[in-house]
């Protein structure tokens, strides 16, 4: 049969394989329940570090770190966003994906400490309080160009 | 290294189309196959049927929510197929331009 098909039809053949993996490419993500703990944590660790007791905020810091630590391997690899398919690893990205996820939280972690001192040198009450409500806003604004930007590695990578 | 192998039960454009969602998945749900492919219920479960019954494909079953949902997933046997085809229709094309370049 292969005789059979022309280099036309192979390559329309091709197209639609192609079309089926950048399918399941959109289906990429991270579930919402990620991003709205990911926003409220911030918040409740921000409120907790200007109640100004070190150990508390030790303490805080350490659990918010321990319990993101242990979803985050499930959750930021973008492979489960919905119940209707599981993305194979490869194509999502696997560990890069959750090291984007991770670096996008760091990059976080300086912004609320930058907002934080410019808050502080303006003489607020609750400086961390006020940054982290603001780096909450900006994690629920911006998942959709985090979740474009992981997308859109996944599609650049090779068909496999 | 994958070796090119020209598969007529993945060939046809559906089938294809359908074994292309399932490479690129773990498994998938009846419902998205069938939102994806635009096909019918019963359209769907032919093709399935087809591809399981060639071992390309694992019919799944699994309680979620007191509610039994379908999915597939494609088995090692389908994958290797899957790659071979595609393989296949790689080097047709490859051998065109080939012929193109002179």
């Amino acid at each position: 049969m292969e005789s059979h098909v022309t280099p036309q039809e192979a390559s329309a053949a091709l197209n639609a394989v192609e079309r089926g993996r950048l399918t399941v490419i959109d289906e990429i993500g991270l579930p919402r329940w990620y991003w709205w703990g990911l926003a409220l944590g911030w918040v409740a660790l921000g409120f907790v570090i200007d109640l100004k007791h070190a150990w508390l905020t030790a303490a805080a810091t350490l659990l918010f770190g321990a319990v993101h630590a242990s979803v985050a391997a499930r959750a930021t690899s973008g492979r489960r966003r919905t119940q209707r398919l599981s993305v194979r690893a490869e194509v999502a990205g696997g560990y890069r994906t959750g090291r984007l996820v991770i670096a996008c939280v760091a990059a976080l972690g300086a912004l609320t400490v930058g907002l934080g001192w410019a808050a502080s040198a303006d003489g607020a009450n609750h400086p961390v309080t006020i940054a982290s409500m603001f780096v909450a806003l900006t994690i629920l604004l911006g998942r959709p160009q985090l979740v474009a930007a992981i997308r859109r590695r996944a599609a650049a990578s090779t068909t496999r | 290294m994958t070796r090119a192998e020209f598969d007529e039960l993945i060939h046809p454009t559906t089938r294809l189309s359908l074994v292309a969602l399932l490479a690129a998945t773990d498994w998938a749900d009846f419902a998205f196959l069938r939102d994806q492919l635009e096909l019918s219920d019963s359209a769907l479960s032919k093709q399935l049927s087809t591809l399981e019954n060639a071992g390309y494909v694992q019919i799944e079953r699994p309680l979620h929510n007191h509610r039994r949902r379908v999915r597939a997933r494609l088995t090692e046997v389908g994958t290797e197929a899957f790659q071979g085809h595609v393989a296949a229709l790689r080097a047709i094309v490859g051998r065109t331009r080939e012929a193109a370049r002179g």
